[in-house]
């Protein structure tokens, strides 16, 4: 198969090496023409991000030295030791080279399992190789499976639908109380960076009228400014609570800012309209009994936490069944790598033949059995003759070529034409 | 085949047996936790009803049947409503796993109605007025309408408990936000009670020209008035009051639940002159 795959990734690699090698391609360094240039590679992918780079190639099999040049350029670019960076390189060849290339597509070698971005960038890879014409026959049928067994990973495996980060956990929680963020309002008590942050998030899943409150009143119109809110009163939050969906406080006050008593009037007031309150100040803002309220929910930084870190291994659990999919899909990917060998397909080609010369005359027996015995023979081997004189000559090229070792683009071009492909194994 | 076999066989036995696939597609769903399934069960459940719609078209088209006449009819309608409003929504907001807790009771009533599909139709002089009709579809709908707000008032318990666990769950994730089911329950107890309204108004001027009066303290009545009484009372608190989410929800959910109990309770141990339904 002649596949190699070398990389280092967060797991192998020091942040330190890594980022040289990223920093390295944003140059303007091209890799993509000097992997290609090496002698022995005849299509190659190159894969960078923060967390990993990745050189996948298919080399000729009378290189034997294409595996050292690949690393040596590796080494150049790192502009390091190479002791230093064999240590965090791991090479996969073949049936590994396959699986490692569809485990980091599907997001299950990242750093964040289940992470969406890591499709896009292998995508994006890939239109780079084609767009240097690296990818041949063979990347172009291993990167269209691994886009699909990355997409099945994600429908199939809930790798990607729990939130693991804190903020993304509180959006969910706020998707699953008013069904949709927009034209929601968000209060922000107390201008910092933590309910920057929250508030960023929750704006960009459509909460988009931001209030602002904040003991110092400057520093609440200048937040405000930031998020086109507006600036309310501290010390009458209680009409600014009558309006808002969403409450995010992080002051750093002693006590609570928004008491029980508070709360339960002002619900009232808003005619027990449900309200959403997250609590990320330490010590906390909120009296944690107002989440008795009906229709109150509260939420501090530990639930959120723990909410993130419960579904970090509900992630882990349905990542095994990625691996499973995983597994599978390059199992029938090797399978029909398999049948790329130059014998079976002549094999398959004859039999496709005689199959057709079968059906046809079986067809025609009609008129046929009107015919002489030996008449009816003249027709039998004239079709077979013609079928062979057909054949004979794309057979004879398919013999030559794989002699000369590059028969692959033709068996899978006659494989193709000829509609070989194996059931399963196909598009 | 006959227009009876055609329509009995294909469209009511169809949908009967679409109704089933798409609650076992749905308990599916819920047992797996994952909404794809819930999905095709959706869209299971939209077939059953499209077969079902076919049946009372063709039986009305073709038969000029009524459907408000039998109590095995009016249980099929009963499902078919609930199962319309709730696809109704399910195109608006996408509350897609409620479906699992509609489709099965749709099916149950299809089940009980199915029971009696093919009997004679031996409907006394009495019921065939245009008022009864009127008077049928008007309750059943505004019944079903309650069931469905009840309905969505459970799901709303069942998520609020999990929200306010603080525990991450699948389920959680599963089921509709509390502002849709808060909206359905609103929703349908908006129309249900007018629609409720209407339908006993009919009933007592009908009976009033049958039985000479308009109440009779029959067990049927008492009991169609305490439902009508309920959700009334219900709606005036939302729409005055100001009533949302959580207690509505519970009130809705004991509500049926203490119609449910007088209903079976009503049909064990009393006899009714209102016995057709």
């Amino acid at each position: 198969m002649n596949l190699i795959l070398i990389g280092m990734n967060h797991k192998t690699a020091p942040v330190e090496i890594r980022e040289r090698l990223s920093i390295a391609c944003t140059e303007g360094f091209n890799p993509l023409e000097e992997i290609k240039a090496i002698p022995g590679v005849g299509e190659a992918l190159y894969l960078s991000t923060c967390n990993r780079v990745e050189i996948l190639a298919r080399t000729r099999e009378e290189r034997t030295d294409t595996e050292e040049r690949l690393k040596a350029l590796i080494f150049r670019h790192g502009n390091l030791g190479e002791e230093d960076m064999a240590r965090c390189l791991y090479v996969y060849r073949d049936s590994a080279a396959i699986r490692h290339l569809f485990r980091v597509a599907a997001s299950l070698d990242s750093l964040i399992m289940g992470e969406p971005q890591i499709l896009g960038q292998v995508k994006e890879a890939y239109r780079l190789a084609v767009d240097h014409q690296a990818a041949g026959i063979i990347l172009n049928k291993l990167l269209h499976r691994t886009f699909r067994v990355a997409k099945r990973v994600r429908t199939e495996t809930g790798i990607a639908s729990h939130a693991v980060s804190v903020g993304y956990a509180a959006v969910e929680l706020a998707k699953k109380i008013f069904g949709t963020l927009k034209g929601k309002k968000v209060l922000i008590i107390g201008a910092g960076e933590m309910s920057e942050l929250a508030a960023r998030h929750l704006i960009k899943h459509g909460g988009d009228r931001i209030f602002v409150a904040n003991r110092t009143h400057e520093r609440a119109i200048r937040m405000a400014e930031d998020f086109q809110g507006v600036p309310v009163d501290f010390d009458h939050l209680g009409d600014s609570l009558r309006e808002v969906d969403i409450v995010i406080s992080s002051t750093g006050a002693p006590g609570y800012i928004l008491t029980y008593d508070m709360i339960a009037a002002v619900l009232k007031r808003r005619k027990n309209r449900l309200l959403f309150l997250i609590d990320i100040a330490v010590p906390r803002d909120i009296d944690p009994r107002a989440g008795d309220i009906d229709n109150v929910y509260l939420y501090n930084m530990d639930n959120l936490q723990d909410i993130a870190d419960d579904n970090m291994q509900i992630r882990k659990g349905e990542a095994e069944k990625g691996e499973l999919i995983v597994a599978a899909e390059a199992d029938s990917y090797i399978e029909w790598f398999n049948t790329l060998a130059v014998v079976p397909t002549i094999v398959s080609l004859k039999e496709k033949a005689a199959g057709i010369i079968r059906a046809e005359l079986e067809r025609s027996n009609g008129w046929l059995r009107n015919l002489q015995e030996e008449d009816r023979e003249g027709v039998e081997i004239l079709a077979n003759a013609i079928v062979n004189k057909i054949l004979h000559d794309p057979m004879t090229c398919l013999k030559e070529e794989s002699q000369e070792g590059s028969a692959l683009a033709y068996v899978a071009a006659i494989r193709r034409l000829f509609r070989l492909e194996e059931p399963g194994g196909g598009e | 085949m006959d227009i009876d076999m055609l329509l009995d066989v294909l469209f009511f036995r169809g949908a009967l047996l679409a109704y089933l696939i798409s609650t076992l597609t749905y308990i599916f769903a819920l047992l797996i936790r994952r909404v794809s399934p819930a999905r095709a069960a959706t869209w299971i459940l939209t077939g059953a009803f499209g077969l079902h719609t076919l049946f009372f078209l063709g039986a009305w088209l073709g038969k000029g049947y009524n459907p408000f006449l039998r109590i095995h009819d009016i249980l099929s309608f009963f499902a078919w409503v609930m199962a319309g409003v709730y696809l109704a929504f399910q195109l608006r907001t996408k509350t897609r796993v409620l479906g699992a807790f509609v489709s099965p009771v749709v099916f149950l009533l299809m089940i009980i109605s199915s029971i009696g599909i093919g009997g004679p139709l031996n409907v006394p002089e009495v019921l065939k007025g245009g008022l009864v009709t009127i008077h049928a579809m008007l309750s059943v709908i505004g019944e079903a309408l309650f069931t469905v707000a009840s309905l969505a008032g459970l799901v709303y318990m069942l998520q609020d408990g999990l929200i306010k666990r603080r525990k991450s769950s699948m389920f959680m994730k599963l089921f509709p936000s509390l502002q849709d089911l808060d909206r359905i329950n609103h929703f349908c107890l908006l129309w249900g009670v007018p629609l409720l309204t209407l339908g006993v108004l009919a009933g007592s001027i009908w009976a009033r020209t049958v039985w000479g009066s308009h109440w009779q303290w029959d067990p049927k009545q008492i009991w169609t008035l305490a439902a009508w009484l309920i959700y009334a009372v219900l709606l005036h608190q939302r729409l005055a009051i100001g009533w949302k989410g959580h207690k509505t929800a519970l009130l809705s959910v004991a509500a049926f639940v203490l119609l449910l109990a007088a209903l079976l309770v009503e049909k064990s141990f009393f006899t009714t002159i209102h016995r057709f339904y």
